[in-house]
Parts: structure tokens; sequence; C-alpha cells
């Protein structure tokens, strides 16, 4: 009988300590494996709402995936880093901290929050389709398509929960 | 130094990129320039370059690139010279975008923008890579790199307000003229203006009648019973009060003095006539007004249906199929549930409020201003309820339709659940939801349960009231107890129609939307229409021509350029290309279904857009990859192109498609039904059929759109064969993917990326070794392959 195919062998993952991520002069993130240096690469996340930080698809700048990395923890402190601040800019996602006011037009919810990255004040234009909620998480999309997340709304101040409750 | 105008519309299409620097920023700028330093370019964006909210600004003028952050973003200030730029980047990010500048020795990120900005971003690398150029006249042409993964749809906002237009609407909401829709639907009644005037006059007289009750009750006690009790309390026994009832003249409006029995009596008929009026009048006005809303709908849905047929396929490509057919049946629905019923709910609470109104002023003003004090608090506890209620049942009506998609997602597919035994989770995945139907219903009733008893109870505060103030004033001989108990009976009428209207916001609302939705049908005109006059093309020999034709379904987004090729009579042309190559863009511009954007089509040397266009399609044959076969029998399908064909010529048509045995072994033969409760057809079967169909037709351009795609290899080899017959002496186009299908082309055109990239036999072709040769050779290892 043969041997079971080994499932694993498929991953290509990428061994965390022979890896190691540079910024160029270019701004670029540069990969350096065994020696091997490759710029510009591009990060992709595998599981975006449910694991940002886990299996982490590297791709190089035609999008060919190089590897995946299991666990961004893994890597040494720069490296984590560097990493961590590519994704924060690839996937910018504000976490909603307050919310100041929600104001209603045509069941149209304008949304002013505050955020880690500042206040805003957006649109929603389908309470159903988006404004995602999984649990006490709420994931925002807006009119426009830009993104917003509420890791937990049960711990926002008490004002902040009744507005949301209002809406989901 | 010399600022570009300023503009605030960042939605105009097409104009320049839109400039805004307010004072501060030109302050700071205006030291780094020197002094004959033109600002060519200045955008403001919304985040900063350290990726917080904030103002920043883009600048370019002849000679540098500026990025200011003036609010304290890092870096604060970038300068770039121009001339030094290698390359534009724009990233298209997950919540963001970039634009990112290369150098030879750097790299920046100039801007960061929410994706609120895009539009406003549009067009910035492109002038930006002008200025490049003009500064460096040597810079290389493709200056700009696009990269990213996500392309949202575009999500659409109101053109002229910029308010986003929610999913389930698809109209603006703000922009809604409910004057215009109202003023609209006035020339949709006016053929029935009769039934109009007469439905409105038997709405008045139902209306006045049904009020007359507490009126008459004031008469019965102010004018007989009083007076009969002051003598009946006057007499000194039961026997004498009696007699003196008896012989009492009471006044009665109208008739005069009478007896008090003979008034009771003529009161109790005058009760009996109102009734049966009222009733008699309700139900001719129900009917007449729901005739005329019928009436108004039959014409409204007749003419969307038949104006959705003219409308050509762009229409249907821009929209869901699920959204045009509600136009049909949901929307003109809910129009005709307003004119039937809410137009007419409106009107009789107006007229019921402001008749109630005038009798209890002209009964005792004084206690009427008082009565009406709680109606503002009705109608806002009303709106407020209302708002709440509907939000409630809004909620409810997706928890119950969660509930049902699970359904029709899990028990289709209860095989799959079955096989790996999945049973127990699927259960408790109905049961999480079911129980959040529950918790909704159970709040939607605690809700219901507290709106009822309260507006009873606030309705009952005008009665409370009457009794104290109207009470004070008849123990005050203010007020006599026929009035009185007359306020009392319009009190309780008075109320409904108040609610009503408060809810009938609601409903208007409802109605505009779907008017709107409507009329957005009917007021789109057809893109591709009949010249006037076009005459109709004569029977064809099948000469095509395709003359430097260039296309784009979006503007802005070419799928074609710059096409030729011409096509002899009889010849049958194959069309090879990777898929979205503009294959079968060049089927639909053949068609006609599109009017290409430059160049021409010419069929036997008439240009496609000067003939009649029925003309044309009544010549044109098509066999599909996914055949449509209608609910109907077998031979209704055959004959669909060609009703008043023979049952001699559906069989001939079905016997030159190979269809003619399947169709046999049916139970019913050519009178089987097909679609949802007839038989089922395998796609071989259902492609026979639509090749009967073509053939029935006898088509001078045949268009084959990978019409044996899908089939098994015996399948295929049956359908080839009837496709040799159809083929025979008929111009045709050929798409397939599997090359060996087009092996009895005459010639092959190769499409790449819209443009015309070889065209020639299949043995010319690979003679060449081109694209079509790489094709074959990937094509012929595939089949060796699939052989293993």
């Amino acid at each position: 009988m043969d041997a079971e195919y080994p499932l694993a062998a498929e991953l290509n993952l990428l061994e965390p300590r022979r890896v190691r991520f540079e910024r160029d002069p270019y701004d670029d993130l540069v990969l350096v494996t065994d020696g091997r240096r490759v710029a510009g690469v591009r990060l992709v996340r595998t599981f975006p709402q449910s694991a940002a930080g886990r299996m982490i698809s590297v791709r190089d700048a035609q999008g060919a995936e190089l590897g995946l990395i299991a666990d961004l923890a893994q890597l040494d402190r720069r490296s984590r880093e560097l990493a961590a601040a590519e994704l924060e800019r690839l996937y910018f996602v504000p976490r909603i901290e307050r919310v100041l006011g929600i104001e209603e037009r045509f069941h149209v919810p304008t949304w002013e929050v505050a955020t880690d990255r500042g206040r805003r004040r957006f649109e929603i234009r389908s309470g159903h389709r988006d404004v995602q909620v999984l649990g006490s998480r709420i994931l925002i999309r807006d009119a426009d398509g830009n993104r917003y997340e509420i890791p937990d709304y049960r711990r926002l101040d008490r004002r902040s929960q009744l507005l949301i409750d209002s809406q989901i | 130094m010399p600022l570009p105008r300023q503009t605030t519309n960042a939605r105009e299409k097409g104009s320049p990129t839109p400039t805004e620097l307010p004072p501060e920023v030109r302050a700071e700028v205006a030291p780094l320039l020197a002094p004959d330093e033109q600002v060519r370019l200045a955008v403001a964006t919304d985040m900063r370059p350290d990726g917080v909210y904030g103002a920043a600004y883009l600048v370019a003028t002849d000679r540098q690139l500026l990025s200011i952050s003036p609010d304290g973003g890092c870096p604060k200030l970038t300068c770039l010279d121009l001339p030094g730029i290698t390359s534009i980047e724009v990233q298209e990010l997950f919540g963001s975008n970039a634009l990112k500048v290369r150098t030879d020795a750097s790299g920046i990120t100039v801007a960061l923008f929410s994706k609120s900005l895009v539009d406003r971003f549009a067009r910035v690398p492109d002038e930006l890579a002008a200025l490049v150029r003009q500064a460096r006249p040597g810079a290389p042409a493709d200056l700009i790199r696009r990269s990213g993964r996500w392309h949202p749809a575009p999500l659409r906002r109101c053109e002229t307000c910029g308010q986003p237009i929610p999913h389930h609407l698809g109209v603006c909401p703000n922009c809604l003229d409910k004057g215009r829709l109202l003023r609209r639907f006035w020339g949709y009644s006016l053929p029935y203006w009769p039934l109009v005037v007469v439905s409105l006059l038997i709405l008045l007289a139902d209306t006045f009648i049904g009020l007359t009750p507490p009126l008459l009750m004031r008469t019965l006690i102010d004018n007989v019973f009083r007076p009969a009790e002051t003598i009946a309390q006057a007499a000194p026994s039961p026997a004498a009060a009696a007699t003196s009832i008896g012989e009492l003249r009471v006044h009665l409006p109208l008739l005069g003095p009478t007896s008090p029995a003979g008034a009771l009596l003529a009161l109790v008929l005058v009760l009996l006539a109102v009734h049966v009026s009222r009733n008699g009048l309700g139900a001719c006005r129900s009917y007449l007004l729901a005739r005329l809303g019928q009436l108004i709908t039959y014409d409204l849905r007749l003419q969307v249906y038949h104006h959705l047929h003219r409308l050509s396929l762009n229409f249907y490509n821009e929209r869901d199929t699920g959204r045009i057919m509600n136009s049909v049946t949901q929307d003109v629905g809910r129009l005709q549930d307003f004119l039937s019923d809410g137009l007419q709910e409106l009107v009789r609470d107006l007229l019921t409020i402001a008749i109630i109104v005038s009798i209890l002023f002209y009964l005792h003003a004084g206690l009427a201003a008082f009565v009406l004090v709680p109606t503002p608090l009705i109608v806002a506890v009303t709106l407020r309820f209302g708002h709440r209620l509907h939000m409630i049942y809004h909620r409810l009506w997706r928890r119950w339709a969660s509930l049902s998609s699970l359904l029709a997602d899990v028990i289709p597919g209860v095989r799959v659940v079955k096989a790996f035994a999945q049973e127990e989770r699927e259960v408790r995945r109905f049961d999480t939801r079911s129980l959040d139907l529950l918790q909704g219903e159970l709040k939607a009733a605690r809700v219901r349960s507290v709106f009822g008893p309260a507006m009873a109870f606030l309705t009952s505060l005008g009665t409370l009231i009457i009794w104290w103030v109207g009470g004070r004033k008849v123990l005050a001989a203010d007020l006599s107890l026929g009035s009185f108990v007359a306020f009392t009976g319009y009190m309780w009428q008075f109320y409904g129609p108040v609610e009503s209207l408060c809810r009938l916001n609601h409903r208007f609302q409802h109605a505009a939307t779907s008017a709107e939705r409507v009329f957005e049908v009917l007021d789109t005109t057809p893109d591709v229409v009949d010249r006037p006059h076009a005459p109709p093309v004569p029977r064809l020999t099948g000469r095509v021509e395709f003359r430097n034709v260039s296309f784009a379904y979006e503007p802005g987004k070419p799928v074609l350029h710059g096409v030729s090729f011409s096509v002899e009579p009889g010849e049958m042309i194959g069309l090879v290309g990777h898929s979205g190559a503009g294959k079968s863009t060049i089927i639909n511009i053949l068609c006609r279904f599109y009017d290409v954007a430059e160049g021409a089509v010419l069929i036997d040397g008439h240009d496609v857009r000067d003939v009649q266009l029925k003309s044309l399609r009544d010549q044109i044959g098509v066999v599909l990859q996914e055949p449509f076969l209608f609910n109907g029998s077998v031979a209704e399908n055959i004959a669909y192109g060609n009703p008043a064909a023979s049952l001699e010529e559906i069989v001939a048509a079905a016997k030159a498609a190979n269809a003619h045995e399947f169709i046999l072994n049916l139970p019913e033969g050519y009178d089987s039904e097909l679609g949802e409760r007839g038989v089922r057809l395998s796609g071989g079967e259902r492609q026979r059929v639509s090749i009967a169909r073509a053939i029935l037709r006898n088509p001078r351009l045949l268009i084959l759109d990978e019409a044996t795609a899908s089939m098994d290899t015996e399948t295929e080899a049956k359908i080839q064969e009837a496709l040799r017959r159809l083929v025979r002496g008929r111009t045709t186009f050929a798409i397939a993917h599997r090359l060996s299908t087009l092996k009895n082309a005459d010639r092959l055109l190769v499409i790449d990326k819209g443009r015309l990239a070889e065209i020639g036999t299949h043995d010319e072709l690979l003679a060449q070794d081109g694209i079509y040769a790489r094709l074959c050779r990937l094509q012929t290892e595939l089949s060796r392959i699939r052989a293993v």
C-alpha cells in the first residue's frame, strides 16, 4: 500500500529562523533567506479576519508565492516589526474606540467615530451587508469601501454600545 | 505665485483634478518655490503620511513634487525634483490607497488616501506623469505602475448630491422629487378621469355620512330625551308622566314639532338610512378605487414589461435580474397598493379630521380647543413607535430570511451533510438562528404590547378632558348634554385617522421609491435603436465585413481596438483567443446587441446601423454554450424563432439536429413539457434542441458560441455531426476553446487583447508559429495527458 500523501509538503512554510525582513532605500520590503535577497516582496494575509498575524503569504513583485510564514511571532524582533508595520499599511483598518454619534437619513446611517487613527465620519450603505457582527467583534465597510473594526464592542463606553446596538 | 482656480466639487467627471489649498498651506509652499515656478497640481488627501486621518496635500509645480502635512504628520514635508522621478506607483490597498514615487536612489510614499477619495485621485498619476515628461523630455512613456489586489465593485453615490445610494433602494432617496412623481401618476390616471371623479364624490359622501351618528345622538338627547325627562320629573306619578310626554311636542330640525315617539322613530329611520347608505357607498367606493388602481397598474406593468424588451443588453448587464423582475412585480404591486388603498385612506383621513374639527368647533369652540391638546403628543408617540416598530420588523424580517436561506442552503445539500455526518452541527446551526428569531419575535411582541395600551391611554386623555372640562361646562349650563355626548363620540373617531396618517408617511416613502425605480426603467432609452425609416435588409448572402471596429462596454476600458476583416458568404470562421480577449464582443457587435464606438460593421454591404434591427436578427441564428429552453413543449421550443412552422418542418429540424430519437423516447414525444414541472433534458439534449431551433429558423448568419464546450466525447460527436449540417451554405462564426472543434473552419481569427492578431487557415497559422500555433501545441499536450 502506498504511503499517505504528505499534505504538509504542500505548504512551503518558510523556516522562521532562516528568514529575515529588511527595508531597502526604495522603502520596499526585502526578504532575506539563506543569503538570497528578494526585493519588493508583498505580504498577504490568508486569514485577514480570523487570524491576522498567522499564515502570512510572502510573494515576489510579480505575485508568485515565495512561501508562507506560519506565525509572525516566530520571527526575530526587527523582522516581526517590519512585517507587522507593512501589514498595518496594507490592511488599513482603523479600530473604532468610541462612537460619538449616529445620524440617520433615508435609512443611511452616518457614523461619527473616534478611531486609533483619528476622528472619522462615514456612511453605511446597508446595515446587514456592511456591518458584520462576529459575536462582539464588529467589522464595518463604509459607503466608499473603507474598513473599520471594533475588536470588542462590549468593552466600549455605555453610550457607544447603545448607539451600536441600535444598528445591529 | 499664480495658483490654479479653486474647485470645490470633487465629483466632477472628466474635469482636471481639482485643487484645494488653504491659505496657510499656500503660505508654507510659497517660500519653497522659485519666483517663476508655477503650481500645476494641488490635491488634498484625508490621511497623513504616517497613516493617521488628517489633512495632507500633494502639490506639483513645473519643477518639483511636494508632499505636505501641516497638522503634525510625519514627515511634515517631502520635496522631490520632478526630473529625477523614475516611476509613479499607484497602490490599491485593502483599506486605503497609496501613491509612491521612485527616483534612482529612493522610493517615497507621497500620498495616502482613503477609499473615499479614489475619484479625486483618479487622474493624479496621469497628470503627474505628464509633468514629469515636461520636466524631463526623455522620460519613458510608462511611468505609471499599478499594484494591488483589491478592486472593490464601484459603490454607487448619487451623481447630483453625493448621498450613498442604499443597496435595497437603487435610487437616491435625497433627490426623490415626490411632487414630480405624484404629478406623473396623475398622467396615468387621466384616461380614467370619470372613474376618478365618481370615486372621489362617493368618497366625500361616504365620509360625510359616516360622521353623522354623533350629531343624531345629540339631537336625540337635546331635542327629544331632555324635554321628555324634564316633563316626566315634574309629573306626580309615572302614569301622569307618560301622558304628559305623549302630549309633548318636540322640535326636530327639518321636521318641525312632532311627538317624542314620532321624533324617536324619525331619528331611528335616519340612523338606519345612514348605516345603509354608508355601507353601500363604502362598498362602491372600495370597488371603484380598487378598479382605478388596478387599471393604472395594469397599464404601468405592461408598459414596463414592453419597455424592458425594447432595452438593449447593456441595461441588463448593469443590473441584476432580481432587481429587474422586482420592478415589474413588486414595485408595480406596491404602487397599486398605494393607489388603491393608501391614497384613499389619505383623502378619507384628512377629510375626517377636517370635518370632525369643524363640527367640534361648531358645537363648542372653547371645549374643542381643549380636546385637541393631546393630539401633538399622539402624533409624536405614533411616529416614534412607528419608526421603532419598523426597525424591529425589519430586523425580524432579516432573521426570517437568514433562517430560510439556511434551509435553502442545507436541504438541497443534504447528501453532503449525510456523507460527512454533520447532521448534529446543522441542527445546532439552525437552532442558533431559530433562537435569534425567537428573541426578535419576543422583542417585537414586547414593543407591540406596550404600544397598543400606550396609544389607548393617550386616546383616552381626550375623553378625560371632555369629562372634566366639558362636564363642568354642562354643570355651568354652558354646554348641552347632547353636545357633551356628541363630543365623546367624535373623540373616538378622531384619533384613528390621526394615527393612520402618521403611518401613511412610511407607506408613501415606500411607494415613492418604488415609483422612482419603475420610472427609472421607463426613462432608460435603449442604446441600440432603429434609425427612423431604416429599411429592412433583403435576404442576405452572408458577406460580413468589420471595418476598423473599436468598442468599449464602459468608457475608458476598450475591449476591441481597430479590428478589420472580411468574410465571404458561406465561409466558416473560427474565433480563437484567451478568455476576455474579445471573441464574444465580436459576436455581440455582429448581432448588433451593441453599437460600435468607431468603425463599422457591414453585412452584404449594409451598415448594420442603417437597417431595421428585426430584419437583421431574423436572419441570424445563435447556438449558445448554455442553451436556454423556455417552459413549454419540445415542439414550442424548437419553433421558438418561427412559431408558424409546420409539424413536418419541426420534425425535419429535429432530425437534422440529431434530436429526433431522444425526443421520441420521451413519453409525450414532441409534446413533452420542458422546464420546472416538465422533463429534464441532459446538457447534450438541450443543446440539440437549441440546434434544431437554429436550423428551423434557416438563418443566413450562424453563431456558435462554445456550442460543444461542456459535452462528453460521444455527445460532442453527435452534436458536431448536427452542426455540420447546420453550417452548410451559411456564414458561420464559431467560438471554441477546444481547437479540435474548429477543424472544419475555413479560416481562423485569432483575437488577442482586443486586437486581431492572426488570420488564416489552420495550416497557415501553424506555419506562422504565432499565438495559434502555441495554443495548438498546448492543447495537444493536454489531450495527451487526458489520454494517459
